[in-house]
């Protein structure tokens, strides 16, 4: 099924690694249309794959999001075989620009660890969490884009990635405010997980180990 | 300013190297010998053995191709992690012993940030996205404000792991990894196998094992090589242009020992092409570990008032390449992370 809006322009808002965004009109609203670029460096029939599959999943995430109260934006339209996203245009900076802007945006993860906690004790786990894929309208909650890694489990694993993944960005991003922002994030995601969070950061303390300097592992797996 | 010349020792997995470099960037020697298990992975204590059999002679060598002695010898400096504890011990203890005996400051250096500025040396380039790709380690990073920030890794086996663990499966000679290339070559069939991509980093352990069930339900060498870099290549290529994106970064810059892979290049360079940034890669003889990098990042840690008494130059077999301040850039990018 095609979409009505293929072959239709906007004006493109941004080019990222994966999608090319363009600012729409759709029945009168403004949307974004995404839609996933081919990548000459992968084999065609992996990167046709990869952006049929990124495409249909993200859109059934972000309805399972939404049903369980988490901000994401509404979708107007999808088209798997072209790797086109239509969804509702929400204006804003990200928290990552924020962040960098000098903004006071310690409140702020706190409601993003309040949604993250949602989103996992509905065993939904993001896969690219991070500030860059947050938008904040203006006098709104979070919003989060992005779900194209997302997945559907309540897996510890997963959700252990998850939350580093969140970790490692502030590291490399936000290193002097790590520790304030992390603990805004914790003490909001706690509101809805619970003591379970222990658990959690046990599981993140384990996947941080793992990937770094395999040198010392490897010696005794193989 | 006088001319600095840094003696550098490598040890810390299968290769026992020694390099001597001078403040010019000059490699003057680079005398590197690498263990090679008769079976198996690298098992730390035979590799360690191995280190303190030839460490005489490799440094030897190296001093008579520069043309040097000790005596000449500004500071030596020694990778101290991170690494296997005991491959490391010899690197350390000959180091220390080194610069007790000769008198002579002692540098320690972090291995990760040794492939990193080997590479920037020898490409010009001056504030590049690395990817740092080897036996041991599968990292994306970049500078900011007085470190190298980590954007990308692996969350479980690296790359070269990947590749050495599957030739091995396979039954290839050693080394694994360019044998790999070689037959991918000729593949033909791209099989299906689980691509894991999560956030900036990548997930080699499941790629690993389909690749070994492939292998043994009887699938062509040459399509299984070919499959194997095709996925674990591409995942690499996405995380690194993500984090090309992200950081905006207009130099890309590929070391380590797996950097030679030229599959693993062409992925990398058409991701530059298309983000509009300069493309370099560390040069084959400087890719896997040696002596010289060591040496040149030593050159730039001494000139900057880096060193360690040797009662407290222990090794750090996790070191992490966020945790070292590296006070020889300045202003290359303070924008990031207020």
């Amino acid at each position: 099924m095609k979409s009505i809006y293929l072959g239709f322009k906007g004006q493109m808002i941004k080019k990222g690694a994966e999608a090319e965004l363009y600012l729409i009109d759709f029945l009168g609203l403004p949307a974004i249309l995404k839609k996933r670029v081919p990548k000459p460096y992968r084999a065609k029939e992996l990167d046709d794959y990869i952006r049929k599959a990124r495409t249909s999943h993200e859109v059934t995430m972000m309805f399972h999001a939404r049903m369980c109260g988490v901000p994401v934006p509404a979708i107007y339209d999808v088209d798997p075989e072209e790797g086109v996203i239509i969804m509702e245009y929400v204006p804003g900076p990200t928290l990552k620009e924020l962040a960098l802007g000098g903004y006071d945006v310690a409140s702020l993860f706190r409601l993003v660890g309040f949604y993250v906690g949602k989103m996992h004790v509905n065993h939904i786990v993001h896969g690219d969490l991070t500030p860059a894929n947050i938008v904040v309208p203006e006098t709104e909650k979070p919003f989060f884009v992005d779900f194209g890694l997302a997945e559907r489990t309540g897996e510890l694993e997963a959700i252990g990635t998850d939350v580093h993944l969140m970790l490692r960005a502030l590291e490399s991003t936000h290193y002097n405010k790590v520790k304030e922002f992390f603990e805004e994030f914790l003490r909001g995601y706690r509101e809805v997980v619970g003591a379970r969070v222990e658990r959690v950061l046990k599981k993140v303390q384990e996947i941080r180990r793992r990937g770094r300097y395999v040198e010392e592992r490897r010696a005794k797996v193989y | 300013m006088r001319k600095v010349v840094v003696l550098g020792i490598e040890s810390t997995a299968h290769t026992f190297g020694c390099g001597i470099v001078d403040s010019d960037g000059s490699v003057l020697a680079n005398v590197n010998d690498t263990y090679i298990p008769t079976k198996g992975g690298i098992h730390p204590r035979e590799s360690s053995q191995h280190h303190s059999d030839v460490a005489p002679k490799v440094i030897r060598k190296a001093l008579a191709e520069a043309k040097l002695d000790l005596e000449h010898i500004d500071a030596i400096a020694v990778s101290l992690g991170p690494g296997l504890g005991p491959c490391l011990r010899v690197g350390a203890t000959i180091a220390r012993a080194l610069a007790v005996a000769y008198n002579k400051p002692l540098v320690p250096v972090n291995h990760a940030v040794a492939h990193i500025e080997v590479a920037k040396l020898t490409t010009g380039f001056k504030d590049p996205l690395i990817v740092f790709v080897s036996g041991g380690n599968t990292i994306i990073a970049a500078y900011s404000d007085g470190r190298y920030r980590v954007f990308g890794e692996t969350l479980d086996i690296a790359l070269g792991n990947l590749l050495d663990t599957f030739a091995r499966e396979a039954g290839l000679p050693h080394p694994g990894g360019p044998r790999v290339e070689e037959l991918a070559k000729r593949g033909e069939k791209l099989l299906k196998l689980p691509y894991i991509v999560k956030g900036q980093d990548v997930s080699y352990s499941g790629l690993l094992t389909a690749a070994i069930r492939l292998l043994r339900e009887g699938h062509k060498i040459e399509d299984l090589c070919y499959s194997l870099q095709e996925y674990a290549f591409s995942m690499l290529a996405e995380v690194v242009e993500r984090a090309l994106a992200y950081t905006e970064k207009e130099e890309l810059v590929l070391t380590g020992g797996v950097a030679v892979n030229n599959e693993l290049q062409r992925k990398l360079e058409m991701i530059a092409r298309e983000h509009g940034a300069k493309f370099g890669v560390v040069p084959k003889d400087l890719a896997g570990d040696n002596g010289a990098m060591i040496a040149w990042t030593g050159v730039l840690a001494y000139t900057h008032g880096v060193t360690i008494e040797v009662e407290k130059s222990y090794v750090r077999p996790r070191w992490r390449l966020d945790e070292v301040d590296i006070p020889w850039i300045q202003g290359a990018d303070d924008k990031e992370g207020r």
